[in-house]
């Protein structure tokens, strides 16, 4: 007898929805474990509620988790900026009028697609390197730039895919920030155009990073507020050519804003 | 001390509902009171997860905008309001944490700045105390070591598998001890809701 009995990997319980509807409320799962978590909560009702059933059972925790601490004055003048706000000493400065009207409208945007301040710091840093966006180009050009976005929840968890396409640069920014890699899958993104024909991929999305891809014509073409996308699991690398798309994970629609 | 008389749990919490319907409804100027009322609850939960104070503010920020772009996600039926944002801070600080980015863990109490005379509302605005009770009855009848497990889990967001590092066992060990834990647990509370 090498070790004690307790560590012996004795038979383990079976693990019902409600043992894994627990061990994500602690927050013990990752990878695809807590991605399959996630879906389960989106569409099944009964692991919905016994997720909440627990958190609620655990809140009381938290109340011995108050460290006395105070968060810094930015902290509301940054959610009142987002939620646009007036908050109390946010004095602009006076960089070129072009470049403050984008960032208010970027704000407009993140406020109205809840995008992520990565992605939309990333929006404007291409706003202000494509040739429309330009600070010097004339303000009339860059309103005629309609830039839309989609948002791709994963479940009810709020970490989600943050699309946006930029016409004057014909570019798209995908933002995966919460997402993290879990060795194994791969998540591709497709464009799924309004006559049936087949999904047109936007590639393998990159956890935890913001990707600004050149969109191709025949995709531009395809592509107005409204337009669906969803999310599949593919093995690492993306759809094999000679198999079918894997589970639809998650999806979404642009809007323009 | 304050020298205001301090509200009652039972006022802040009407306060905090009072808030949150409104806010619902699409009231501006409800965000800041529910701000002003759980921001030091809800920056203790973010900051115990993530363990760095930057991160716990941004981590913060992103709560209170995402409560004010989704403020109808919230059932009244199914939870108070304090429990509820409470559970959305430590989720979202979680979902943060599992970004890699955050070393994670307890924080030192230099990174506890002093608190104004109108935070201590905080300390009136716990979660029910029927609950606590109960949970923390059914916990007591974990044995000690999935119990430390269990709560390590909850109070500082480890996984499984660092769990496992640190108790120094086999990933599928620590997994069987928390199950059947977590199956007792779930046993006990039902019993408490029968009527």
């Amino acid at each position: 007898m090498s070790a004690p009995e307790d560590t012996m990997p004795a038979a383990d319980p079976p693990r019902d929805d409600p043992t894994l509807a627990a061990e994500w409320a602690l927050g013990l799962l990752e990878g695809e474990e807590l991605l399959a978590a996630r879906g389960k909560y989106a569409t099944d009702p009964d692991f919905a509620w016994r997720k909440e059933w627990w958190d609620n059972w655990f809140a009381p925790w938290t109340d011995q988790m108050a460290g006395g601490a105070e968060p810094g004055d930015h902290v509301w003048q940054g959610i009142a900026a987002r939620i646009g706000a007036p908050a109390a000493g946010e004095a602009p400065g006076a960089p070129a009028a072009e470049v403050v009207e984008l960032k208010a409208r970027l704000r407009r945007w993140q406020w109205a697609a809840g995008l992520t301040s990565v992605a939309a710091a990333a929006a404007l840093a291409l706003f202000l390197f494509s040739p429309l966006g330009s600070p010097v180009a004339p303000p009339t050009q860059v309103a005629a730039a309609e830039p839309m976005v989609a948002t791709v929840p994963i479940g009810e968890t709020g970490l989600r895919l943050d699309v946006t396409y930029i016409p004057a640069s014909d570019r798209m920014l995908i933002a995966a920030i919460g997402l993290t890699p879990d060795g194994v899958h791969d998540h591709e993104l497709w464009l799924v155009p309004d006559d049936g024909s087949a999904a047109k991929s936007l590639g393998v999305v990159a956890p935890g990073t913001v990707r600004s891809m050149a969109v191709p014509a025949e995709i531009v073409a395809e592509l107005h507020a409204g337009s669906r996308l969803v999310l599949t699991r593919e093995p690492l690398g993306g759809k094999p050519a000679d198999a079918d798309a894997g589970p639809v994970v998650a999806e979404g629609a642009f809007t323009t804003v | 001390m304050a020298a205001r008389p301090r509200p009652t749990s039972d006022e802040a919490r009407e306060a905090l509902r009072d808030a949150m319907a409104r806010l619902a409804a699409g009231d501006h100027a409800a965000l800041e009171e529910i701000y002003r009322m759980t921001r030091v609850k809800l920056f203790g939960i973010t900051l115990r997860i993530l363990g760095d104070r930057k991160e716990a503010e941004d981590a913060l920020q992103d709560v209170y905008v995402n409560l004010w772009q989704r403020a109808d996600r919230y059932d009244p039926a199914r939870a108070s309001p304090i429990s509820w944002l409470a559970t959305f801070a430590r989720n979202r600080a979680i979902d943060r944490l599992r970004t890699g980015k955050v070393r994670g863990g307890a924080v030192g109490i230099e990174e506890a700045a002093p608190l104004p005379d109108e935070a201590p509302l905080a300390d009136a605005l716990l979660v029910d105390a029927e609950q606590r009770e109960q949970i923390h009855k059914c916990i007591a009848t974990l044995d000690e070591r999935t119990r430390t497990h269990i709560r390590a889990a909850f109070f500082d967001g480890h996984t499984y598998a660092e769990l496992a590092e640190r108790a120094d066992v086999p990933l599928g060990t620590m997994k069987s001890w928390i199950r059947r834990g977590l199956q007792r647990l779930r046993a006990c509370l039902e019993a408490s809701e029968k009527p």
